[in-house]
Protein backbone atom coordinates (compact mmCIF):
# COMPACT_ATOMS: atom_id res chain seq x y z
CA UNK A 1 0.00 0.00 0.00
CA UNK A 2 2.76 2.38 1.03
CA UNK A 3 4.65 1.39 -2.10
CA UNK A 4 1.62 2.32 -4.19
CA UNK A 5 1.38 5.65 -2.44
CA UNK A 6 5.05 6.25 -3.03
CA UNK A 7 4.58 5.44 -6.70
CA UNK A 8 1.73 7.92 -6.94
CA UNK A 9 3.79 10.56 -5.22
CA UNK A 10 6.71 9.85 -7.51
CA UNK A 11 4.47 10.22 -10.56
CA UNK A 12 3.22 13.53 -9.19
CA UNK A 13 6.79 14.58 -8.53
CA UNK A 14 7.87 13.59 -12.01
CA UNK A 15 5.05 14.92 -14.16
CA UNK A 16 3.89 18.04 -12.31
CA UNK A 17 6.47 20.38 -13.91
CA UNK A 18 5.53 19.18 -17.40
CA UNK A 19 1.83 19.47 -16.64
CA UNK A 20 2.31 22.95 -15.18
CA UNK A 21 4.39 24.09 -18.14
CA UNK A 22 1.89 22.98 -20.76
CA UNK A 23 -1.10 24.13 -18.74
CA UNK A 24 0.39 27.58 -18.25
CA UNK A 25 1.14 27.84 -21.95
CA UNK A 26 -2.04 26.41 -23.36
CA UNK A 27 -4.55 27.87 -20.99
CA UNK A 28 -6.45 30.99 -21.81
CA UNK A 29 -5.55 32.28 -18.39
CA UNK A 30 -2.41 34.28 -18.74
CA UNK A 31 -0.61 35.56 -15.72
CA UNK A 32 -1.50 39.18 -16.30
CA UNK A 33 -4.19 38.81 -13.65
CA UNK A 34 -6.12 41.67 -15.23
CA UNK A 35 -3.88 44.34 -13.77
CA UNK A 36 -2.73 46.98 -16.16
CA UNK A 37 0.93 47.12 -15.23
CA UNK A 38 1.46 43.71 -13.77
CA UNK A 39 2.35 40.44 -15.46
CA UNK A 40 4.98 37.74 -15.21
CA UNK A 41 6.28 34.89 -17.31
CA UNK A 42 5.53 31.72 -15.44
CA UNK A 43 7.17 29.47 -18.04
CA UNK A 44 10.55 31.18 -17.56
CA UNK A 45 10.41 30.64 -13.80
CA UNK A 46 9.33 27.02 -14.12
CA UNK A 47 11.88 26.06 -16.76
CA UNK A 48 14.77 27.82 -15.02
CA UNK A 49 13.93 26.39 -11.61
CA UNK A 50 13.50 22.80 -12.74
CA UNK A 51 16.47 22.87 -15.11
CA UNK A 52 18.59 24.15 -12.26
CA UNK A 53 17.31 21.99 -9.45
CA UNK A 54 16.23 18.81 -11.20
CA UNK A 55 18.10 17.87 -14.29
CA UNK A 56 15.91 16.22 -16.84
CA UNK A 57 12.66 16.81 -15.00
CA UNK A 58 11.34 18.51 -18.12
CA UNK A 59 12.89 17.06 -21.23
CA UNK A 60 14.54 19.43 -23.70
CA UNK A 61 12.27 18.23 -26.45
CA UNK A 62 9.24 18.96 -24.33
CA UNK A 63 10.61 22.43 -23.63
CA UNK A 64 11.16 22.92 -27.34
CA UNK A 65 7.58 21.80 -28.07
CA UNK A 66 6.27 24.01 -25.27
CA UNK A 67 8.06 26.93 -26.91
CA UNK A 68 6.37 26.14 -30.21
CA UNK A 69 3.02 25.94 -28.43
CA UNK A 70 3.65 29.28 -26.77
CA UNK A 71 4.53 30.89 -30.09
CA UNK A 72 1.37 29.59 -31.72
CA UNK A 73 -0.77 30.68 -28.79
CA UNK A 74 0.75 34.16 -28.64
CA UNK A 75 1.04 34.63 -32.39
CA UNK A 76 4.82 34.94 -32.37
CA UNK A 77 7.07 33.59 -35.16
CA UNK A 78 7.53 29.90 -34.52
CA UNK A 79 10.77 29.09 -32.76
CA UNK A 80 11.20 32.32 -30.82
CA UNK A 81 10.02 31.00 -27.46
CA UNK A 82 11.68 27.62 -28.05
CA UNK A 83 14.99 29.36 -28.51
CA UNK A 84 14.49 31.46 -25.38
CA UNK A 85 13.47 28.47 -23.29
CA UNK A 86 16.37 26.36 -24.50
CA UNK A 87 18.87 29.17 -23.87
CA UNK A 88 17.39 29.50 -20.38
CA UNK A 89 17.92 25.78 -19.94
CA UNK A 90 21.52 26.14 -21.10
CA UNK A 91 22.25 28.83 -18.54
CA UNK A 92 20.55 26.81 -15.81
CA UNK A 93 22.53 23.73 -16.82
CA UNK A 94 25.79 25.70 -16.81
CA UNK A 95 24.99 27.10 -13.38
CA UNK A 96 24.22 23.64 -12.06
CA UNK A 97 27.59 22.43 -13.33
CA UNK A 98 29.58 25.20 -11.68
CA UNK A 99 27.60 25.55 -8.44
CA UNK A 100 28.95 23.78 -5.38
CA UNK A 101 26.77 25.35 -2.72
CA UNK A 102 23.30 26.30 -4.03
CA UNK A 103 21.99 29.63 -2.82
CA UNK A 104 18.66 31.14 -3.78
CA UNK A 105 20.05 34.68 -4.01
CA UNK A 106 22.76 33.60 -6.46
CA UNK A 107 20.18 31.63 -8.45
CA UNK A 108 17.95 34.66 -8.53
CA UNK A 109 20.73 36.99 -9.69
CA UNK A 110 21.63 34.53 -12.47
CA UNK A 111 17.97 34.26 -13.41
CA UNK A 112 17.57 38.04 -13.61
CA UNK A 113 20.68 38.48 -15.76
CA UNK A 114 19.65 35.58 -17.98
CA UNK A 115 16.13 36.78 -18.65
CA UNK A 116 17.39 40.31 -19.29
CA UNK A 117 19.83 39.04 -21.90
CA UNK A 118 17.30 36.62 -23.36
CA UNK A 119 14.66 39.30 -23.68
CA UNK A 120 17.18 41.63 -25.21
CA UNK A 121 17.97 39.07 -27.90
CA UNK A 122 14.33 38.15 -28.39
CA UNK A 123 13.23 41.76 -28.84
CA UNK A 124 16.17 42.45 -31.10
CA UNK A 125 15.39 39.74 -33.62
CA UNK A 126 11.68 40.31 -33.34
CA UNK A 127 12.17 43.96 -34.26
CA UNK A 128 14.92 43.52 -36.84
CA UNK A 129 13.83 40.36 -38.65
CA UNK A 130 10.11 40.20 -38.06
CA UNK A 131 9.17 43.90 -37.86
CA UNK A 132 7.36 43.55 -34.58
CA UNK A 133 6.39 46.56 -32.48
CA UNK A 134 7.00 46.09 -28.80
CA UNK A 135 5.46 47.93 -25.90
CA UNK A 136 8.55 48.34 -23.77
CA UNK A 137 6.67 49.46 -20.70
CA UNK A 138 4.60 46.28 -20.63
CA UNK A 139 7.65 44.14 -21.31
CA UNK A 140 9.62 45.84 -18.54
CA UNK A 141 6.81 45.32 -16.09
CA UNK A 142 6.67 41.66 -17.21
CA UNK A 143 10.40 41.21 -16.60
CA UNK A 144 10.19 42.89 -13.19
CA UNK A 145 7.19 40.74 -12.27
CA UNK A 146 8.99 37.57 -13.39
CA UNK A 147 12.08 38.47 -11.35
CA UNK A 148 10.03 39.17 -8.24
CA UNK A 149 7.91 36.05 -8.54
CA UNK A 150 10.92 33.79 -8.92
CA UNK A 151 11.40 33.86 -5.15
CA UNK A 152 7.83 32.95 -4.36
CA UNK A 153 7.61 30.16 -6.91
CA UNK A 154 10.99 28.70 -6.03
CA UNK A 155 9.76 28.34 -2.43
CA UNK A 156 6.48 26.85 -3.62
CA UNK A 157 8.23 24.36 -5.92
CA UNK A 158 10.67 23.37 -3.21
CA UNK A 159 7.83 22.87 -0.79
CA UNK A 160 5.96 20.78 -3.36
CA UNK A 161 9.01 18.62 -4.09
CA UNK A 162 9.54 18.03 -0.39
CA UNK A 163 5.88 17.21 0.01
CA UNK A 164 5.78 14.69 -2.84
CA UNK A 165 9.10 12.99 -2.36
CA UNK A 166 9.96 13.78 1.25
CA UNK A 167 12.83 15.86 2.55
CA UNK A 168 15.27 13.02 2.82
CA UNK A 169 14.97 12.28 -0.89
CA UNK B 1 43.98 31.20 -14.79
CA UNK B 2 44.20 28.53 -17.41
CA UNK B 3 42.56 26.06 -15.14
CA UNK B 4 39.53 28.29 -14.53
CA UNK B 5 39.15 28.74 -18.27
CA UNK B 6 39.23 24.97 -18.67
CA UNK B 7 36.52 24.64 -16.02
CA UNK B 8 34.41 27.16 -17.85
CA UNK B 9 34.84 25.35 -21.14
CA UNK B 10 34.03 22.02 -19.53
CA UNK B 11 30.88 23.44 -17.87
CA UNK B 12 29.73 25.05 -21.08
CA UNK B 13 30.40 21.93 -23.08
CA UNK B 14 28.61 19.85 -20.53
CA UNK B 15 25.64 22.23 -20.55
CA UNK B 16 25.35 22.27 -24.31
CA UNK B 17 26.25 18.75 -25.27
CA UNK B 18 25.45 16.54 -22.30
CA UNK B 19 22.30 14.53 -22.76
CA UNK B 20 20.41 13.55 -19.68
CA UNK B 21 19.25 10.09 -18.80
CA UNK B 22 16.16 10.29 -20.93
CA UNK B 23 17.21 13.07 -23.32
CA UNK B 24 17.43 12.12 -26.95
CA UNK B 25 18.77 15.43 -28.19
CA UNK B 26 21.37 17.72 -26.74
CA UNK B 27 20.54 21.33 -25.98
CA UNK B 28 22.81 22.60 -28.71
CA UNK B 29 21.09 20.53 -31.38
CA UNK B 30 17.67 21.72 -30.24
CA UNK B 31 18.84 25.36 -30.15
CA UNK B 32 20.18 25.00 -33.65
CA UNK B 33 16.97 23.34 -34.74
CA UNK B 34 14.83 26.14 -33.31
CA UNK B 35 17.04 28.75 -34.97
CA UNK B 36 16.68 26.91 -38.23
CA UNK B 37 12.94 26.81 -37.69
CA UNK B 38 12.92 30.54 -37.11
CA UNK B 39 15.03 31.37 -40.13
CA UNK B 40 13.17 29.03 -42.48
CA UNK B 41 9.87 30.40 -41.23
CA UNK B 42 11.01 33.90 -42.12
CA UNK B 43 11.68 32.88 -45.72
CA UNK B 44 8.22 31.39 -46.25
CA UNK B 45 9.19 27.95 -47.46
CA UNK B 46 6.22 25.87 -48.52
CA UNK B 47 7.18 22.84 -46.44
CA UNK B 48 7.77 24.96 -43.36
CA UNK B 49 4.50 26.79 -43.87
CA UNK B 50 2.66 23.49 -44.26
CA UNK B 51 4.29 22.19 -41.09
CA UNK B 52 3.41 25.42 -39.33
CA UNK B 53 -0.24 25.06 -40.32
CA UNK B 54 -0.34 21.46 -39.12
CA UNK B 55 1.31 22.37 -35.81
CA UNK B 56 -1.04 25.30 -35.35
CA UNK B 57 -4.07 23.14 -36.00
CA UNK B 58 -2.86 20.54 -33.51
CA UNK B 59 -2.10 23.20 -30.92
CA UNK B 60 -5.39 25.03 -31.37
CA UNK B 61 -7.36 21.82 -30.94
CA UNK B 62 -5.29 20.61 -28.01
CA UNK B 63 -5.58 24.07 -26.48
CA UNK B 64 -9.34 23.83 -26.86
CA UNK B 65 -9.30 20.46 -25.09
CA UNK B 66 -6.97 21.76 -22.39
CA UNK B 67 -9.24 24.71 -21.86
CA UNK B 68 -12.35 22.62 -21.26
CA UNK B 69 -11.96 22.33 -17.47
CA UNK B 70 -10.91 25.95 -17.18
CA UNK B 71 -13.80 27.09 -19.32
CA UNK B 72 -16.13 24.97 -17.27
CA UNK B 73 -14.91 26.65 -14.07
CA UNK B 74 -15.07 30.05 -15.74
CA UNK B 75 -18.59 29.47 -17.02
CA UNK B 76 -19.73 28.18 -13.65
CA UNK B 77 -18.25 31.22 -11.97
CA UNK B 78 -19.93 33.52 -14.48
CA UNK B 79 -23.22 31.68 -13.93
CA UNK B 80 -22.97 32.08 -10.19
CA UNK B 81 -22.06 35.78 -10.43
CA UNK B 82 -24.89 36.19 -12.95
CA UNK B 83 -27.29 34.65 -10.47
CA UNK B 84 -26.11 37.00 -7.77
CA UNK B 85 -26.39 39.93 -10.15
CA UNK B 86 -29.89 38.82 -11.07
CA UNK B 87 -30.78 38.63 -7.42
CA UNK B 88 -29.43 42.15 -6.82
CA UNK B 89 -31.32 43.32 -9.89
CA UNK B 90 -34.44 41.65 -8.59
CA UNK B 91 -34.09 43.40 -5.24
CA UNK B 92 -33.51 46.80 -6.82
CA UNK B 93 -36.40 46.24 -9.24
CA UNK B 94 -38.60 45.21 -6.37
CA UNK B 95 -37.81 48.35 -4.42
CA UNK B 96 -38.25 50.41 -7.58
CA UNK B 97 -41.60 48.77 -8.22
CA UNK B 98 -42.66 49.51 -4.68
CA UNK B 99 -41.64 53.15 -5.15
CA UNK B 100 -43.53 53.33 -8.41
CA UNK B 101 -46.56 51.76 -6.81
CA UNK B 102 -46.39 54.34 -4.06
CA UNK B 103 -46.05 57.09 -6.62
CA UNK B 104 -48.94 55.68 -8.60
CA UNK B 105 -51.06 55.62 -5.49
CA UNK B 106 -50.07 59.20 -4.72
CA UNK B 107 -50.94 60.16 -8.27
CA UNK B 108 -54.31 58.47 -7.99
CA UNK B 109 -55.00 60.26 -4.73
CA UNK B 110 -53.98 63.59 -6.24
CA UNK B 111 -56.14 62.92 -9.29
CA UNK B 112 -59.03 62.07 -7.10
CA UNK B 113 -58.49 65.17 -4.97
CA UNK B 114 -58.19 67.27 -8.09
CA UNK B 115 -61.43 65.82 -9.40
CA UNK B 116 -63.16 66.49 -6.09
CA UNK B 117 -61.85 70.03 -5.94
CA UNK B 118 -62.91 70.66 -9.52
CA UNK B 119 -66.35 69.39 -8.67
CA UNK B 120 -66.42 71.72 -5.71
CA UNK B 121 -65.71 74.74 -7.89
CA UNK B 122 -68.08 73.41 -10.54
CA UNK B 123 -65.30 72.98 -13.12
CA UNK B 124 -65.36 69.25 -13.65
CA UNK B 125 -66.13 68.14 -17.14
CA UNK B 126 -66.79 64.68 -18.44
CA UNK B 127 -66.59 63.56 -22.02
CA UNK B 128 -69.94 63.92 -23.70
CA UNK B 129 -69.39 62.86 -27.25
CA UNK B 130 -66.32 61.52 -28.95
CA UNK B 131 -65.49 60.81 -32.55
CA UNK B 132 -62.41 60.13 -34.58
CA UNK B 133 -62.06 61.76 -37.93
CA UNK B 134 -59.73 61.73 -40.88
CA UNK B 135 -58.35 64.97 -42.24
CA UNK B 136 -59.65 65.43 -45.74
CA UNK B 137 -58.28 68.80 -46.70
CA UNK B 138 -55.39 70.60 -45.12
CA UNK B 139 -55.08 73.69 -47.22
CA UNK B 140 -52.63 76.32 -46.18
CA UNK B 141 -54.65 79.39 -46.98
CA UNK B 142 -53.05 82.75 -46.19
CA UNK B 143 -56.29 83.88 -44.62
CA UNK B 144 -57.50 80.92 -42.66
CA UNK B 145 -55.61 78.01 -41.17
CA UNK B 146 -58.14 75.27 -41.01
CA UNK B 147 -58.68 71.64 -41.89
CA UNK B 148 -61.68 69.77 -43.19
CA UNK B 149 -62.53 66.47 -41.54
CA UNK B 150 -64.71 63.59 -42.69
CA UNK B 151 -67.25 63.76 -39.87
CA UNK B 152 -70.26 66.01 -39.82
CA UNK B 153 -73.62 66.50 -38.18
CA UNK B 154 -74.54 62.95 -39.13
CA UNK B 155 -71.89 61.79 -36.67
CA UNK B 156 -73.01 64.20 -33.98
CA UNK B 157 -70.38 66.83 -34.63
CA UNK B 158 -71.45 70.25 -33.46
CA UNK B 159 -70.03 73.70 -33.63
CA UNK B 160 -67.61 74.57 -30.86
CA UNK B 161 -66.42 71.03 -30.20
CA UNK B 162 -62.76 70.70 -29.32
CA UNK B 163 -60.45 68.87 -31.70
CA UNK B 164 -57.45 66.96 -30.42
CA UNK B 165 -54.38 65.27 -31.76
CA UNK B 166 -53.74 62.62 -29.10
CA UNK B 167 -54.15 64.67 -25.91
CA UNK B 168 -53.08 68.01 -27.40
CA UNK B 169 -55.48 70.67 -28.50
CA UNK B 170 -55.60 71.22 -32.24
CA UNK B 171 -58.53 73.48 -32.78
CA UNK B 172 -62.25 73.98 -32.70
CA UNK B 173 -65.12 73.04 -35.00
CA UNK B 174 -66.30 76.21 -36.73
CA UNK B 175 -68.42 74.85 -39.53
CA UNK B 176 -70.51 71.69 -39.63
CA UNK B 177 -71.92 70.05 -42.72
CA UNK B 178 -73.81 66.80 -43.01
CA UNK B 179 -70.76 64.66 -43.76
CA UNK B 180 -67.87 67.04 -43.15
CA UNK B 181 -66.80 69.76 -40.79
CA UNK B 182 -64.19 72.50 -40.71
CA UNK B 183 -61.78 72.87 -37.87
CA UNK B 184 -60.20 76.21 -37.08
CA UNK B 185 -56.69 75.41 -35.97
CA UNK B 186 -55.24 77.12 -32.92
CA UNK B 187 -52.37 78.20 -35.17
CA UNK B 188 -54.76 80.54 -36.95
CA UNK B 189 -54.51 84.21 -36.10
CA UNK B 190 -58.27 84.34 -35.55
CA UNK B 191 -58.27 81.63 -32.95
CA UNK B 192 -58.26 83.20 -29.53
CA UNK B 193 -57.80 80.58 -26.86
CA UNK B 194 -57.96 81.51 -23.18
CA UNK B 195 -54.88 79.96 -21.65
CA UNK B 196 -53.08 79.58 -18.36
CA UNK B 197 -49.33 79.52 -18.08
CA UNK B 198 -48.29 76.86 -15.60
CA UNK B 199 -46.83 76.62 -13.00
CA UNK B 200 -46.89 80.39 -12.44
CA UNK B 201 -50.62 80.53 -13.08
CA UNK B 202 -50.69 83.53 -15.38
CA UNK B 203 -53.77 84.00 -17.52
CA UNK B 204 -53.80 85.18 -21.11
CA UNK B 205 -55.09 84.73 -24.62
CA UNK B 206 -53.27 82.87 -27.34
CA UNK B 207 -53.67 83.39 -31.02
CA UNK B 208 -51.92 81.57 -33.86
CA UNK B 209 -48.66 82.71 -35.40
CA UNK B 210 -47.55 79.93 -37.75
CA UNK B 211 -47.84 76.14 -38.10
CA UNK B 212 -45.64 75.45 -35.13
CA UNK B 213 -46.24 78.36 -32.78
CA UNK B 214 -48.71 80.74 -31.29
CA UNK B 215 -48.51 84.16 -29.74
CA UNK B 216 -49.57 85.23 -26.28
CA UNK B 217 -51.68 88.31 -25.75
CA UNK B 218 -52.90 90.19 -22.71
CA UNK B 219 -50.30 88.58 -20.48
CA UNK B 220 -48.66 90.25 -17.51
CA UNK B 221 -45.12 90.16 -18.92
CA UNK B 222 -43.45 91.43 -15.76
CA UNK B 223 -44.83 88.51 -13.85
CA UNK B 224 -43.47 86.15 -16.49
CA UNK B 225 -40.02 87.67 -16.33
CA UNK B 226 -39.92 87.51 -12.59
CA UNK B 227 -40.97 83.94 -12.26
CA UNK B 228 -39.43 82.17 -15.22
CA UNK B 229 -37.32 79.72 -13.26
CA UNK B 230 -38.94 76.64 -14.72
CA UNK B 231 -40.14 75.59 -18.16
CA UNK B 232 -43.48 77.23 -18.71
CA UNK B 233 -46.34 75.09 -19.99
CA UNK B 234 -49.34 76.55 -21.73
CA UNK B 235 -52.71 74.89 -21.10
CA UNK B 236 -56.29 75.96 -21.67
CA UNK B 237 -57.70 77.92 -18.79
CA UNK B 238 -61.31 76.97 -19.34
CA UNK B 239 -62.42 80.59 -19.06
CA UNK B 240 -65.38 81.31 -21.29
CA UNK B 241 -66.51 77.70 -21.25
CA UNK B 242 -65.33 76.91 -24.78
CA UNK B 243 -62.78 74.36 -23.74
CA UNK B 244 -62.36 72.54 -20.50
CA UNK B 245 -59.38 73.63 -18.43
CA UNK B 246 -56.01 71.90 -18.51
CA UNK B 247 -55.75 70.79 -22.14
CA UNK B 248 -52.05 70.99 -23.10
CA UNK B 249 -51.22 73.32 -25.97
CA UNK B 250 -47.50 74.01 -25.96
CA UNK B 251 -44.63 75.47 -24.02
CA UNK B 252 -42.70 78.70 -23.78
CA UNK B 253 -39.04 77.96 -24.30
CA UNK B 254 -37.28 81.21 -23.56
CA UNK B 255 -38.41 84.54 -22.28
CA UNK B 256 -35.31 86.53 -23.08
CA UNK B 257 -36.19 90.09 -23.95
CA UNK B 258 -39.83 89.08 -23.98
CA UNK B 259 -40.73 92.50 -22.63
CA UNK B 260 -40.09 94.09 -25.95
CA UNK B 261 -40.94 91.15 -28.22
CA UNK B 262 -43.87 88.78 -28.56
CA UNK B 263 -44.16 85.79 -26.30
CA UNK B 264 -44.15 82.73 -28.52
CA UNK B 265 -45.75 79.42 -27.61
CA UNK B 266 -44.28 76.38 -29.33
CA UNK B 267 -47.02 73.87 -30.00
CA UNK B 268 -46.52 70.29 -28.99
CA UNK B 269 -47.70 69.12 -32.39
CA UNK B 270 -46.96 70.28 -35.89
CA UNK B 271 -50.32 71.04 -37.50
CA UNK B 272 -49.08 70.50 -41.03
CA UNK B 273 -48.68 66.80 -40.25
CA UNK B 274 -52.21 66.08 -39.06
CA UNK B 275 -53.82 62.94 -40.44
CA UNK B 276 -56.35 61.82 -37.87
CA UNK B 277 -57.98 63.89 -35.14
CA UNK B 278 -60.26 63.31 -32.20
CA UNK B 279 -63.38 65.39 -31.74
CA UNK B 280 -64.62 65.77 -28.22
CA UNK B 281 -67.30 67.67 -26.42
CA UNK B 282 -67.36 68.06 -22.69
CA UNK B 283 -70.22 68.65 -20.36
CA UNK B 284 -70.31 69.34 -16.70
CA UNK B 285 -71.05 66.29 -14.65
CA UNK B 286 -74.77 66.15 -14.15
CA UNK B 287 -75.30 65.19 -10.57
CA UNK B 288 -78.82 63.86 -10.23
CA UNK B 289 -79.27 63.63 -6.59
CA UNK B 290 -82.14 61.38 -5.75
CA UNK B 291 -83.16 60.52 -2.23
CA UNK B 292 -80.76 57.60 -1.73
CA UNK B 293 -77.94 59.61 -3.21
CA UNK B 294 -78.84 62.49 -0.97
CA UNK B 295 -78.65 60.19 2.00
CA UNK B 296 -75.27 58.89 0.95
CA UNK B 297 -74.16 62.43 0.26
CA UNK B 298 -75.29 63.58 3.68
CA UNK B 299 -73.71 60.59 5.35
CA UNK B 300 -70.44 61.09 3.57
CA UNK B 301 -70.64 64.80 4.36
CA UNK B 302 -71.15 64.09 8.02
CA UNK B 303 -68.33 61.56 7.89
CA UNK B 304 -66.11 64.16 6.34
CA UNK B 305 -67.06 66.63 9.04
CA UNK B 306 -66.44 64.02 11.70
CA UNK B 307 -63.10 63.17 10.20
CA UNK B 308 -62.20 66.83 10.04
CA UNK B 309 -63.15 67.21 13.68
CA UNK B 310 -61.13 64.16 14.57
CA UNK B 311 -58.21 65.51 12.63
CA UNK B 312 -58.46 68.77 14.55
CA UNK B 313 -58.70 66.86 17.83
CA UNK B 314 -55.64 64.88 16.87
CA UNK B 315 -53.88 68.12 16.06
CA UNK B 316 -54.78 69.57 19.46
CA UNK B 317 -53.77 66.36 21.21
CA UNK B 318 -50.50 66.35 19.37
CA UNK B 319 -49.87 69.94 20.44
CA UNK B 320 -50.82 69.05 24.01
CA UNK B 321 -48.47 66.12 23.87
CA UNK B 322 -45.69 68.36 22.66
CA UNK B 323 -46.39 70.85 25.45
CA UNK B 324 -46.57 68.11 28.11
CA UNK B 325 -43.35 66.67 26.79
CA UNK B 326 -41.71 70.06 27.11
CA UNK B 327 -43.06 70.44 30.66
CA UNK B 328 -41.87 66.96 31.53
CA UNK B 329 -38.47 67.75 30.16
CA UNK B 330 -38.29 70.97 32.15
CA UNK B 331 -39.43 69.20 35.31
CA UNK B 332 -36.85 66.50 34.82
CA UNK B 333 -34.08 69.04 34.37
CA UNK B 334 -35.24 70.96 37.45
CA UNK B 335 -35.46 67.76 39.40
CA UNK B 336 -31.92 66.80 38.48
CA UNK B 337 -30.72 70.28 39.42
CA UNK B 338 -32.45 70.07 42.80
CA UNK B 339 -31.01 66.62 43.38
CA UNK B 340 -27.55 67.99 42.73
CA UNK B 341 -28.20 70.86 45.12
CA UNK B 342 -29.47 68.43 47.78
CA UNK B 343 -26.36 66.29 47.58
CA UNK B 344 -24.17 69.39 47.83
CA UNK B 345 -26.09 70.65 50.90
CA UNK B 346 -25.93 67.21 52.49
CA UNK B 347 -22.21 67.18 52.00
CA UNK B 348 -21.91 70.64 53.50
CA UNK B 349 -24.12 69.65 56.44
CA UNK B 350 -21.97 66.63 57.14
CA UNK B 351 -18.85 68.74 56.98
CA UNK B 352 -20.32 71.36 59.34
CA UNK B 353 -21.48 68.61 61.72
CA UNK B 354 -17.99 67.20 61.78
CA UNK B 355 -16.62 70.68 62.41
CA UNK B 356 -19.06 71.27 65.23
CA UNK B 357 -18.15 67.97 66.82
CA UNK B 358 -14.46 68.75 66.64
CA UNK B 359 -15.16 72.24 68.04
CA UNK B 360 -17.10 70.73 70.94
CA UNK B 361 -14.24 68.35 71.65
CA UNK B 362 -11.79 71.21 71.42
CA UNK B 363 -13.81 73.45 73.78
CA UNK B 364 -14.17 70.57 76.22
CA UNK B 365 -10.44 70.03 76.12
CA UNK B 366 -9.81 73.74 76.58
CA UNK B 367 -12.20 73.83 79.50
CA UNK B 368 -10.48 70.83 81.01
CA UNK B 369 -7.06 72.40 80.51
CA UNK B 370 -8.25 75.64 82.08
CA UNK B 371 -9.69 73.81 85.05
CA UNK B 372 -6.58 71.66 85.18
CA UNK B 373 -4.47 74.78 85.53
CA UNK B 374 -6.65 76.16 88.28
CA UNK B 375 -7.68 73.06 90.16
CA UNK B 376 -5.30 70.35 89.04
CA UNK B 377 -3.28 70.55 92.17
CA UNK B 378 -6.37 69.73 94.23
CA UNK B 379 -6.79 66.40 92.51
CA UNK B 380 -3.22 65.39 91.71
CA UNK B 381 -1.76 62.54 93.72
CA UNK B 382 1.41 63.38 95.62
CA UNK B 383 3.51 62.16 98.41
CA UNK B 384 1.53 64.18 100.88
CA UNK B 385 -1.82 63.44 99.32
CA UNK B 386 -1.81 59.77 98.48
CA UNK B 387 -5.61 59.54 98.50
CA UNK B 388 -5.88 61.71 95.33
CA UNK B 389 -5.73 60.51 91.68
CA UNK B 390 -3.03 59.91 89.17
CA UNK B 391 -2.79 62.37 86.27
CA UNK B 392 -4.62 61.44 83.01
CA UNK B 393 -6.86 58.95 84.69
CA UNK B 394 -10.61 59.26 84.42
CA UNK B 395 -10.96 59.94 88.15
CA UNK B 396 -8.44 62.73 87.85
CA UNK B 397 -10.32 64.25 84.92
CA UNK B 398 -13.63 63.98 86.81
CA UNK B 399 -12.02 65.60 89.82
CA UNK B 400 -10.64 68.47 87.73
CA UNK B 401 -13.97 69.00 86.05
CA UNK B 402 -15.62 69.19 89.46
CA UNK B 403 -13.04 71.85 90.37
CA UNK B 404 -11.30 69.69 92.92
CA UNK B 405 -14.36 68.81 94.95
CA UNK B 406 -14.01 65.25 95.92
CA UNK B 407 -16.87 63.29 96.99
CA UNK B 408 -16.01 61.92 100.31
CA UNK B 409 -17.29 58.54 101.09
Amino acid sequence: MSNLNNNKKYLLYKYTPIFLLFTSIMNEIDFNLQFKYFSFNFAYILIFYYSLKREGSIGYILIFVAGLFNDVMNGLPMGVSSLSYLLLCTVASYLRNITLRPDIIKDWISFVITILILNFFTYTYLIIFFNYEINYFDQTSNIVGTCLFYFIFSYIFRFYDNFTLGKSN
Amino acid sequence: MERSRDDFVIAIRSAFLKKGNQQKFSLLSLILFSMLFLIMGNFNFKIINFNKIVIKEIIYYSSFVANIPENFVKKSFIKVTDHFDHYDDYLSTKSELQNLKNKDLEKKIIKFENKELKKLIDDYFIEDRQAYAKVLIDKESPFLRSIVINKGSRNGVQNGMAVYDDIYLVGQIVEVNFLTARVLLISDINSKIPITIQPINVQGIMSGLDQKSGQLQYVNKEKLINENNEKLIVVTSGIGGIFKSGIPIGEINSLNSSLSKKIVVNFHRNFSQLKYVKILSHIKENINIDQSNKKIFNESNSQVIQMNNQAEDIKILKQQKIISNEIQFKLRSENSKLKNKLTITEKRLNESEKKINTDIVKTKNLEFLELNLLHGHKCRKSFFKPELHKVNTDEYKACVLKKGFIKKN
